[in-house]
């Protein structure tokens, strides 16, 4: 059985600056990490692998230079890493991506069953949290979404039983292989490469597939092939050292402000 | 223009948050129809059409069956966008319905702008407009971005909403949150305390914030070295560096080494009675208040 891990480069977003006179995104010099979700979806992939003896594959779609990021996952311990390469693939929007994702996993099904695909259950730098729903739905895998926990992966009966992560608590479903599962960052802690495997990495091969290797219609990938397009990027207005309420006089009513405040930034049930 | 709003329901009622459905198509002016399925679902007190699907089985989350009956409203209304909260609920069901429909989906959105969808981008420093060219578009909405002002008193028209669908995923059961390792570095939240909280007896109330907010609790140096605190909740230089979602600072005036261990906090709230301490130049919010006042009274708030 294959266990297919999908990773991403990502710019490190703690580093994105604004160039405050063009209010434009400073692109130069922003080093590129691997999305930090996707760095457990990896990590349980080894697991997995370490446990079952299953051989992992890491499959990234992105540029020429996200080669390095399928370095690093050869050099966790990862059989074989694909980059999905080709201009065509450019501009594309989440749907668009897991269009060239699945075709690829598809793929890898005719000479191995694969059993578990691994995402990250969002990216930094989009959040769209659709690719790893947008591939089980093309696949026709069982879509398992914020599992924070392999309870169970019964290789008789061909099921895994999981643990998901929902507001104030855990929800234990059971599903047939295959399946695709987004993970949360408590799934686990993402191990460090060895130097030697770092130093053998930097020699092996990341193959590249291209829409020739692939075939899609040009329809279906892209910027054709994508139904949602991003047409302005702006810095919200800062709020920075802004003080709010009256905390010596009115302890409470400012307590409300900034529980409300908090909730307006989705930092609640966290 | 037309929504068809995915309600939430939960433990036998209707999430307040499903309001803010309501204002987010009342912000874009559009129609609405709503949906809300599960068991017994109390309907959403809003004039309107109002698809409920009450059966026992729908009340634990079956994924096929939730999404064959938002897809059964989609065919009866034809709307143009179908919108759900940004919660788990609607992580895992949106791109379910956006699949079947072949539809763009715009996740967590923050606000409208000239009637096209607002999102946050990297890690939210910065907003995107974002446009779908689909017959239909998913959206799901960011919690508290869209605030409903009105009072819930309309009269919903109810229409009843039943179908069957095998599932794919068979529910085991739930299981409470658990109490986590101190690993702060793992942590999404943290709540530090330091010396403004006066004495070792008043940890307990910086570490019942803590709880209410799901996080963790953090200290600065000198609380450990005066044995208040355990050194593995330090967060600083000599302790652990920490990149938390939301980090609440408690009486910490902003060492420079305490800075350097949590400067990385997506976001900041400094409370603390000087409004000039350094830790309010970093800060996203500051409070100027007495912490062990203050604290209590945020406590409370959240338990509520």
């Amino acid at each position: 059985m294959l266990v297919v891990a999908c990773i991403k480069q990502v710019p490190d977003t703690t580093q994105v600056q604004i160039d405050p006179v063009t209010n434009t995104l400073v692109r130069e010099g922003i080093p590129f990490i691997v999305n930090p979700y996707d760095t457990h979806a990896l990590e349980e992939s080894l697991r997995l692998k370490d446990k079952f003896g299953f051989r992992v594959v890491a499959m990234s779609m992105g540029p020429p230079n996200a080669e390095a990021t399928l370095r690093k996952a050869m050099a966790a311990g990862v059989d074989e890493a694909i980059l999905l390469s080709d201009r065509v693939f450019g501009g594309a929007d989440t749907l668009a991506t897991s269009n060239v994702l699945s075709a690829a996993i598809t793929r890898l099904n005719k000479t191995e069953p694969v059993g578990i695909v691994f995402c990250g259950k969002q990216t930094i730098d989009g959040d769209t949290a659709q690719v790893g729903p947008g591939i089980a739905t093309r696949l026709g895998f069982t879509q398992l979404t914020l599992v924070d926990r392999i309870i169970n992966l019964d290789l008789s009966r061909k099921v895994i039983r999981v643990r998901r992560k929902l507001e104030g608590r855990h929800e234990i479903v059971e599903a047939p292989l295959p399946v695709m599962i987004t993970v949360v960052r408590e799934l686990n802690r993402p191990r460090y490469p060895k130097v030697p495997m770092r130093l053998e990495s930097a020699n092996s091969e990341v193959k590249v597939w291209n829409n020739e290797v692939l075939k899609l219609d040009v329809n279906k990938i892209g910027l054709k092939g994508s139904p949602t397009w991003v047409s302005r990027i702006f810095s919200p207005e800062r709020e920075k050292g802004e003080i709010i309420g009256d905390g010596i006089n009115d302890p409470v009513g400012t307590a409300h402000l900034l529980v409300d405040k908090l909730r307006s930034k989705d930092l609640l049930a966290l | 223009m037309k929504t068809l709003l995915v309600c939430e329901y939960r433990e036998g009622k209707l999430l307040d948050s499903s309001y803010e459905l309501v204002a987010f198509a009342e912000r874009l002016g559009a129609e609405k129809a709503l949906v809300i399925i599960g068991s017994e679902p109390e309907a959403p007190k809003v004039n309107g059409k109002v698809y409920v699907a009450a059966a026992a089985t729908y009340g634990e989350y079956n994924p096929d069956l939730h999404k064959k009956l938002v897809l059964e409203a989609v065919q009866r209304e034809n709307p143009d966008y179908i919108v759900f909260l940004h919660s788990s609920y609607g992580w895992d069901l949106a791109p379910r319905v956006a699949a079947a429909l072949k539809a763009g989906q715009v996740s967590e959105v923050v606000g409208i702008v000239d009637g096209k969808l607002e999102v946050g981008f990297c890690n939210a420093k910065l907003r995107r407009i974002v446009s779908a060219k689909s017959a239909r578009t998913v959206v799901t909405i960011q919690a508290g971005a869209f605030s409903f002002t009105g009072e819930a008193t309309g009269t919903p028209q109810i229409e009843k909403l039943d179908t069957t669908a095998a599932s794919s995923v068979e529910f085991i059961g739930y299981e409470p949150a658990e109490a986590k390792d101190v690993d702060l570095t793992r942590a999404e939240v943290i709540v530090s305390a330091g010396r403004g909280i006066g004495k070792k007896d008043n940890v307990p109330v910086i570490a019942a914030l803590a709880k209410a907010l799901g996080g963790e609790l953090g200290a600065s140096r000198p609380v450990v070295d005066s044995g208040w605190v355990e050194h593995s909740h330090q967060v600083g230089t000599t302790g652990q560096s920490v990149s938390p979602k939301l980090y609440v600072a408690c009486g910490i005036s902003g060492a420079i080494q305490h800075l350097a261990g949590m400067k990385k906090s997506d976001f900041v709230v400094a409370i603390n009675k000087d409004k000039d301490a350094p830790i309010g130049e970093i800060a996203d919010v500051l409070v100027v208040a007495d912490v062990m006042q203050f604290v209590p009274a945020m406590t409370a708030k959240l338990m509520k």
